[in-house]
């Protein structure tokens, strides 16, 4: 190909309309989807890709999308032979194992964009599906031993031909969901995002002609550029961390290792040495992988660089087959995002090591809590889902955030007034939980206490968690982060520590669930911390004054 | 009521004034340095230079209507009062838990906002009501009276008192105030059901506690305002324009200051949609770029789009407010080279200090003035009718040595390119706002004003398509005459969570007394006759189970089996249209009622031209070289606005100065001068596939 020479100007602006027709994309599918998680928490994202399947826009609402439909477009592409793909076609996948999907209820819809019969671009959206099958409603829970449990498996198929919906197709979809109603309104809002970027892409082109390619490329080179410069703004070397998941029996864990190599302007990331993939739904299948490899990355080295595959391609990552970090089918992989936090750290781990003065001690991933059982008031059966937040870490030259989603993951928690409205559930308190960020000069992000009283019969609970068994670690002497726990009746006679991971047990009419999720580690030792800090964190009731008083005392001498 | 009509708009570094008399439709237009210490001082001197230009007697002022940013800056300086807060036990932490979300997912140095109240002064009292408006435990009123004193003790001036469920039974919070207030006559204090009576308690404690720390504040602030108008002679209370674009009394604003945090922008919105209106441009993008940011803004059938939340400082603050996009990129926006080699304009900006290069005040890097400057798109001797010498050689100097070099471009390019990105930047915001509300923006006229506006609407219109730029007469005080068009708007709401159908009646009806008793309060407050207010009733609804609403119209304050159905029906249509589909076998429920309340005022008369305008000839300032996109640089006739002959045409290319704006019109242009004086621009547009679609 002969690319006429393109200047950072052009390239600049070309980019602009790309990233405009992405976010028009995701506008579209906001506006016209259905179901509360696409609505009102955006679990969606929407991206351009070029001819050769290269992402070069993304508009990401949730990092864990972030290179998500890398792998659903490259499916696409070698199982379809090109002069099969015609305008007008759209395609659908969610298999972690064959198109490119990270779980089964993240829906990825591809459209090709044609100019002059040649295909010039592809668009895609993938956008959280509220239920698509499975053996529990909302088609994730770390108790699934299988994919085959956790819902329908979609390869890429067609969906659409000649613009018009493939009923059969869309049929299977339908039948294999809870809520049919909810799947036809946001698979169309998923189409609908599609055209407005096919528009996009041919009026970009159209205006561009025979220039937009070259400056598509000229753009993700200058991605690349930047990105370079930034690893190479990074002591060069190989940096060795480890990290754990929990194990499946109580007190076992589950290795994460890493190799992290930086040099010449590239990182390469090996996990060659981690733990075999888990029976449990808590594997990090790759397109997850990847999303964090590229969220801590970026978070870490530059935070504005453009979400596409000029700083993509600066970074290589190798995982041996079977392990937790690249389990094989039909291992399941509905719980992948607690899994990814723990992840998250083995990476930024490595990265501290290699940037000292940005460094970020580990964090406590978020909890994921499914009650159950029938609602009296309604008669009906009902499924709460939620999540519940841990802690970030702190850094080198701040505290960690309390109470936040880390890494890669970034749902919203559910308001209590909207909870009690909809469920036969009661929260008694719902907090920061004291002390669970470690102690330092830096402190960590605190987790959350959150207790729920059931107000009726018959009501299950199922529990996936990390962290319960293997702490955030601490930094340059900072403390490490507590343990998350699950508790049944604290306070009482009855109280009663739950396991790391629960299927379906019993909480009685009137019984209280505390759950208390993981804080993250500190950076450095206590004695450093700035007095005004330690007397603020006294009179708010974060630390102990018995913790505090000693340093105050030493500093008096 | 007099004639004379004043409307007073502060901005960051100026303050504009518009004097109108609406009985001779003359109109005088004064800008004055805005005093950052104490803005009252600034705007009353204002006020009383501008009734000596236009030779006004005080007693004549009927109205005064005032744009402010106080509550606005004062959130985000931080600049608030010092906050207590009085919770359900086991809840002080909600306001700080957030919704467990990270403000920016990949820049992990963007905290979360720290609540007004921090928590040390965030007191738990025992108390619960559930989510039905039971009480499950009452309230310890005892524990109420030690909170209070503990709070008033540790130097709070001011409380939000924020329960869990208040919003469908207030009598806890109502019960708790009057204690509070008992024991601490003068504290200032607000709850969260008079706030905001919406469910989700985070967005609801977080507008209350903001609310509740901005009271003295803004108190102390029209206090002086309000004295030093009467002082001035001015027999009418000034007006405050709200983020909903309606105008009310200072005593509104003092109990709820959350409703102005758009305020000047408002006012800006809403004369457009009056100008355009009146021009016979109902549909209309507003593009208000100033030096720093710029606010997008669609207008369909004259009246401005609303939405019911918007962050401010971080915070989710849920009042009813005009659905303003706001970019942050504007004439000020700084140009650099990224790590990897590519132009970039904003998000940083020079501020008004040290400004563009080009300003002589010391910026050494180079800005979107620059470029234009350079560009010749700017006058290059001086701006603000000759009043401000600029200095171009400064402004091409910071393009040279900050961007020619790393580009490997010459200075016209790289100058050409800052216009080029700017331009494109804010084509997304307007073609975004238009998506997002399902419209596409070519079906409307674009409407530049702010300082910047004028001088790249022709070229952005292009990009989007946009056939018609209708620029007004003054666009850089827009704000302030908007200020003259605004009404006086309340709007209240109150969840009642509660499924559409007759055994609801009497929940939904006693929804629909309280806010109307509300309204009636208000209107009140406002001294408005009840009988001059328009109601309109909504009520928020969704699929059970569904999790965002969309609102029906109600079409009375009375409701029986009847019109619940049509509600239902209205909702199920509704649906269809936005969303592709109905579900009518499934329930629906309502979620929240609505109710604006409108009195409507008088329209002020069109701006009659003063002087005697000539031709076009005499308009003539200069012939000189401007850069165009598709032409170069071309000889360009360059206009005084003012002297410009009304309801006249001619073509581009041409540059329009005048005071406060620069207009740019391209060669292939055409423009008509209205007999208002507005420039209605009208550019070709290429077919392409934007265009067949």
């Amino acid at each position: 190909m002969t690319a006429p020479a393109v200047d950072p100007i052009t390239a600049e602006v070309v980019s602009r309309h790309l990233l405009s027709i992405a976010e028009e994309m995701g506008a579209t599918l906001i506006r016209t989807s259905f179901s509360p998680n696409i609505k009102e928490r955006a679990d969606c994202s929407t991206a351009l890709f070029d001819s050769r399947g290269r992402v070069i826009a993304q508009a990401q609402r949730v990092p864990v999308h972030l290179g998500s439909m890398i792998g659903a477009v490259d499916a696409i592409r070698s199982r379809f032979p090109l002069e099969d793909i015609q305008p007008g076609d759209m395609f659908v996948a969610n298999d972690p194992y064959s198109g490119g999907g990270s779980h089964l209820p993240d829906i990825n819809v591809i459209a090709p964009v044609f100019r002059n019969g040649e295909i010039v671009a592809y668009v895609a959206n993938i956008a959280h599906h509220a239920d698509v099958g499975g053996m529990v409603a909302g088609s994730e829970a770390a108790v699934c031993r299988s994919i085959f449990q956790e819902g329908l498996r979609i390869p890429p198929v067609r969906i659409m031909r000649g613009n018009k919906v493939l009923k059969d197709v869309l049929d299977i979809i339908l039948l294999n969901s809870r809520t049919p109603d909810e799947r036809v309104g946001d698979l169309n809002a998923q189409f609908a995002s599609n055209h407005t970027g096919i528009r996009g892409v041919e009026a970009l082109f159209a205006r561009y002609g025979d220039t937009t390619d070259a400056a598509i490329d000229a753009y993700l080179e200058f991605t690349r550029r930047r990105f370079e410069t930034a690893i190479r703004g990074v002591a060069p070397g190989t940096y060795h961390a480890e990290d754990f998941l929990d194990g499946e029996a109580e007190g076992e864990r589950a290795r994460i290792a890493l190799k992290v190599t930086i040099g010449d302007g590239r990182m390469i990331l090996d996990f060659e040495g981690s733990a075999p993939q888990l029976t449990w739904a808590r594997n990090i299948p790759n397109q997850a992988l990847i999303a964090t490899v590229y969220t801590v990355a970026k978070s870490l080295l530059d935070p504005d660089v453009p979400a596409n595959a000029g700083y993509f391609d600066a970074i290589e990552i190798l995982a041996p087959k079977g392990s937790v970090v690249q389990p094989q089918a039909p291992a399941p992989v509905g719980c992948r995002s607690i899994s990814c936090g723990v992840l998250g750290d083995a990476i930024a781990a490595a990265l501290s090591q290699a940037m000292p003065e940005k460094a970020i001690a580990g964090s406590g991933p978020h909890h994921l809590a499914v009650f159950a059982g029938p609602d009296p008031r309604s008669g009906e059966y009902f499924v709460n889902y939620e999540t519940i937040a841990g802690g970030m870490g702190a850094r080198a030259y701040r505290d960690g955030m309390d109470a936040v989603r880390v890494h890669a993951s970034g749902a919203a928690n559910l308001p209590i007034e909207a909870l009690e409205h909809a469920y036969p559930l009661r929260l008694e308190r719902y907090a920061l939980r004291d002390g669970s960020g470690g102690y330092g000069q830096f402190r960590g992000g605190t987790g959350v206490v959150r207790d729920y009283r059931a107000l009726a019969d018959g009501i299950t609970v199922s529990l996936s968690s990390e962290r319960q068994h293997v702490p955030a670690l601490g930094l340059a002497g900072g403390g490490d982060g507590e343990r998350g726990r699950f508790v049944l009746d604290p306070g009482t006679d009855e109280e009663r520590v739950l396991k790391s991971a629960e299927a379906d047990i019993a909480l009685a009419r009137n019984h209280v669930l505390s759950i208390r999720t993981p804080g993250s580690g500190a950076y450095g030792t206590l004695q450093k911390r700035d007095p005004d800090l330690l007397e603020r964190d006294v009179r708010e009731g974060r630390i102990p004054e018995s913790l505090a008083r000693p340093r105050a005392a030493s500093a008096a001498e | 009521m007099g004639n004379a009509w004043i409307g007073i708009d502060t901005g960051g570094t100026f303050t504009d004034l518009t004097l109108a008399n609406v009985a001779s439709g003359s109109y005088w237009f004064h800008k004055t340095p805005t005093t950052p210490d104490d803005a009252s001082r600034g705007i009353l001197q204002g006020m009383r230079e501008l009734l000596e230009i236009a030779e006004i007697d005080p007693g004549e002022i009927g109205f005064v209507c005032h744009g402010t940013t106080l509550a606005t800056n004062a959130i985000l300086e931080g600049k608030w009062a010092r906050t207590g807060m009085i919770t359900t036990a086991g809840f002080r932490d909600v306001i700080e838990l957030a919704r467990q979300r990270r403000p920016n997912f990949f820049n992990l140095d963007v905290p979360k906002p720290t609540p007004p109240a921090s928590r040390d002064l965030r007191e738990e009292v025992t108390e619960r009501v559930a989510h039905d408006g039971s009480v499950i435990v009452p309230l310890d009123e005892e524990a109420v009276r030690e909170a209070a004193a503990r709070l008033k003790a540790r130097g709070c001036t001011a409380v939000a008192i924020c329960f869990l469920h208040s919003y469908a039974n207030q009598a806890h919070e109502a019960r708790a105030a009057e204690i509070v207030r008992e024991v601490w006559p003068d504290v200032y204090l607000c709850t969260s059901s008079g706030v905001l009576a919406e469910f989700r308690e985070y967005e609801r404690f977080a507008t209350t506690s903001v609310n509740a720390s901005l009271l003295p504040v803004i108190d102390t602030y029209l206090e002086r305002f309000e004295r030093g108008v009467n002082d001035l002679g001015v027999e009418r209370e000034p007006l405050i324009m709200q983020s909903n674009g309606g105008a009310v009394s200072p005593a509104a604003v003092r109990a709820m200051p959350v409703n102005t945090f758009f305020s000047g922008p408002a006012g800006g919105v809403i004369g457009a949609a009056g100008l355009g209106t009146e021009a016979g441009f109902p549909n209309v993008v507003t593009l208000d770029m100033g030096g720093t940011s710029t606010d997008v803004a669609l207008i369909r059938d004259g009246i401005p789009g609303k939405k019911g939340a918007r962050d401010m400082a971080g915070f989710p603050v849920r009042t009813r407010t005009l659905d303003l996009h706001t970019i942050g990129a504007g004439g000020g926006s700084l140009a650099w080279i990224d790590p990897g080699g590519l132009l970039k304009v904003g998000p940083k900006s020079a501020g008004a200090m040290p400004g563009p290069a080009s300003y002589g005040r010391g910026g050494e890097l180079p800005t979107v003035t620059d470029a234009n400057m350079v560009l010749g798109r700017l006058n290059q001797s001086a701006l603000l009718d000759g009043r401000m010498q600029v200095f171009p050689e400064k402004g091409l100097k910071a393009i040279e040595t900050r961007l020619c070099g790393p580009l490997g471009l010459d200075a016209v390019r790289a100058a050409a390119g800052v216009v080029e990105i700017i331009n494109v930047n804010m084509m997304g915001a307007v073609r975004v706002i238009s998506v997002e509300q399902g419209e596409d923006p070519r079906r409307f006229a674009l409407m530049p004003f702010g300082g910047a506006g004028p001088l790249h609407a022709c070229d952005i219109a292009r990009i989007i398509g946009i056939p018609h730029i209708f620029v007004p007469q003054r666009p850089g005080i827009l704000s302030a005459l908007g200020l003259l068009h605004a009404d006086t708007r309340g709007d209240f709401s109150l969840t009642r969570l509660a499924t559409a159908e007759a055994s609801s009646l009497a929940v939904l009806q006693d929804g629909i007394a309280q806010l109307g008793e509300k309204a009636k309060a208000w209107l009140r407050t406002e001294r408005l006759p009840a009988q001059d207010a328009v109601y309109e009733w909504a009520a928020d609804m969704r699929y059970v189970g569904q999790n965002f609403e969309l609102a029906a119209a109600l079409p009375s304050d009375r409701l029986d089996e009847a019109t619940i159905d049509g509600l239902v029906e209205q909702f199920h249509t509704a649906h269809e249209q936005a969303y592709g589909y109905r579900m009518g076998d499934r329930p629906v429920e309502i979620v929240n009622i609505r109710l604006g309340v409108g009195v409507v005022r008088p329209v002020p008369p069109p701006d009659q031209a003063k002087a005697a305008r000539g031709t076009l000839d005499e308009a003539l300032i200069e012939v000189r070289p401007v850069w165009y996109p598709d032409t170069d640089f071309t000889d360009t006739p360059i206009y005084r606005r003012t002297s410009l002959p009304l309801e006249t045409s001619f073509e581009g290319p041409a540059v329009v100065e005048q005071m406060d704006a620069t207009t740019v019109i391209p060669p292939d242009a055409r423009v008509l001068i209205d007999r208002f004086g507005n420039l209605m621009i009208h550019i070709s547009i290429e077919a392409n596939p934007e265009g067949q679609s």
